[in-house]
């Protein structure tokens, strides 16, 4: 009953009115886990997140088993599929998270509950991630018997050449590009704008590619979807990732940490 | 308690508010009274620290709000009911108020009760709410915690008379038991009828204060309202 002790004259304290609850401590300040359960909370609360999930699993198991009807038992080509749908909805799923408290306005009840806005950034940023993981996680599951029964119905061998390496560089593949999603979102605040950026990066890549001896060398220190190319397939040499991380700072750390600096200073209206 | 000192605000140039300072003690129903585009939306953001001041400050519980140990928790908000995700159900909205606050997810239901929302009603995504229901539940969003000071913009807007009637016996209660209320709204019969003290505000200047009768001098209050909205104007153009 502390919270309530303060600021009230005597002669009220007498009537409460029915709102009031009995037998809670007074609050402290929300807790990172709290924010972050909240935070993963949203990520799926709403129609269109339950619809965009349910799309993504659907999908990733439609076009893994397709793709083993097509290829046969080779689970790093099944996998590389599902990470096809990855790139691209699972940076969408980020993007909308973090310009949605802006788009719907939002930010305003968000922030008034936490005003220590870096802290709801970063609650909010981990959970897209943590699902990069997971959906990776799941269509590796996928691939597993799919590559049996594909081994079986076409009476050859399976082709586990899929080593450890190779699993997780291609995890971090896809994370990396959520975190492309994520990033392009904060920096602009609007879903539409961070989406048509996101999805016509590679396009953008292309072209500049095309552009003579200049533009190739652009597109091979500065396009991540070229760049995570060797990572995604779990073999790396030293320049390889002296290009990754010039593209990562470029497209990641870059326009996050602008990104960050934006939200917390914007006027909330 | 809630005080503002010698608040201006200046977007590019213009003014939207200009030394604005009053203060809602324990106990005491505000009404921010002042057409459209007065400033008192700027002035309720300033509050919650959501927008910066050019000058001067506010404060919450003799404290900047962003400072208050738990700011949800002791001070209830309502800044625009219409923002909210069109796809969340309005019990997922107070869930989310709850969790981020700490409390029990049974407070969720005592507020949906308290405001009038049916199991029904809340299960709905709020897309489909009628301006109304969104002002209940954004009420009740903000009577989750405990708050001991009540922010609450334009929060009649859209209620129909009994809600008034409701929102009225509700701020009472509340401000009986030692809440500071302050709540705004564009038209003066629903400050009429809910509020204890009015300040009046018109081109970003507080105009006058004080209790509904002493703003009235025998005259109607809309008689006052009126007469120095249009000084504002006239000295502001």
């Amino acid at each position: 009953m502390t919270a309530r002790s303060e600021g009230i004259d005597d002669t009220s304290l007498g009537s409460r009115p029915p709102t009031m609850m009995t037998g809670i401590t007074a609050p402290a300040r929300p807790p990172f886990h709290r924010l972050l359960r909240v935070e993963t909370r949203k990520l799926f609360d709403t129609r269109s997140a339950k619809i965009m999930t349910l799309v993504l699993a659907g999908l990733t198991v439609a076009l893994i088993a397709a793709r083993g009807v097509v290829a046969g038992p080779h689970p790093r080509t099944l996998t590389g599929t599902a990470g096809v749908g990855f790139g691209t909805l699972l940076p969408v799923l980020g993007i909308l998270t973090v310009t949605g408290e802006w788009s719907h306005r939002t930010a305003m009840t968000t922030f008034a509950l936490e005003p220590r806005r870096h802290r709801v950034l970063a609650a909010k940023c981990l959970p897209p991630l943590v699902t990069a993981v997971a959906a990776s996680l799941f269509a590796l599951l996928v691939t597993v018997p799919v590559t049996v029964i594909s081994a079986r119905v076409e009476r050859v061998p399976a082709d586990w050449n899929f080593g450890p390496l190779a699993v997780l560089g291609w995890t971090a593949t896809n994370v990396l590009l959520v975190a492309m999603g994520l990033a392009v979102g904060m920096l602009l605040l609007s879903a539409p704008a961070s989406i048509v950026v996101y999805l016509s990066a590679p396009a953008l890549g292309t072209f500049v590619g095309h552009l003579g001896a200049t533009g190739e060398l652009l597109v091979r220190w500065f396009d991540l979807n070229t760049t995570v190319g060797p990572l995604a397939q779990g073999d790396m040499s030293g320049t390889e990732a002296a290009r990754l991380a010039v593209s990562v700072t470029f497209w990641i750390v870059a326009p996050m940490t602008a990104g960050f600096v934006r939200a917390i200073r914007k006027e909330v209206n | 308690m809630i005080e503002f000192s010698h608040v201006s605000k200046t977007y590019r140039g213009v003014r939207a508010l200009d030394d604005v300072s009053f203060t809602v003690g324990p106990g005491c129903v505000a009404g921010f009274l002042g057409p459209n585009g007065a400033g008192k939306s700027t002035a309720l953001r300033i509050l919650v620290g959501l927008v910066r001041p050019t000058s001067g400050s506010a404060t919450v519980l003799g404290r900047a709000y962003a400072d208050l140990d738990a700011p949800g928790a002791r001070v209830g908000t309502l800044l625009d009911a219409g923002a909210l995700h069109p796809g969340r159900t309005g019990r997922e909205v107070l869930t989310l108020g709850a969790m981020t606050i700490g409390l029990p997810r049974a407070r969720v239901g005592e507020v949906l009760d308290l405001v009038g929302l049916s199991g029904r009603e809340a299960g709905r995504p709020v897309g489909g709410y009628s301006l109304g229901m969104r002002q209940r539940l954004g009420i009740g969003h903000a009577l989750l915690g405990r708050p001991e000071v009540l922010i609450l913009d334009e929060p009649a807007n859209g209620l129909d008379p009994q809600g008034i009637h409701w929102m009225r016996v509700l701020l009472r209660g509340l401000a009986d038991s030692g809440c500071s209320v302050l709540l705004s709204s564009h038209l003066l019969h629903e400050i009429e009828q809910v509020a204890d003290r009015v300040v009046l505000i018109g081109g970003g200047r507080i105009l006058a204060q004080g209790t509904v009768t002493e703003l009235g001098r025998g005259r109607s209050l809309e008689e006052t309202f009126l007469e120095l909205t249009a000084n504002a104007d006239r000295s502001a153009s």
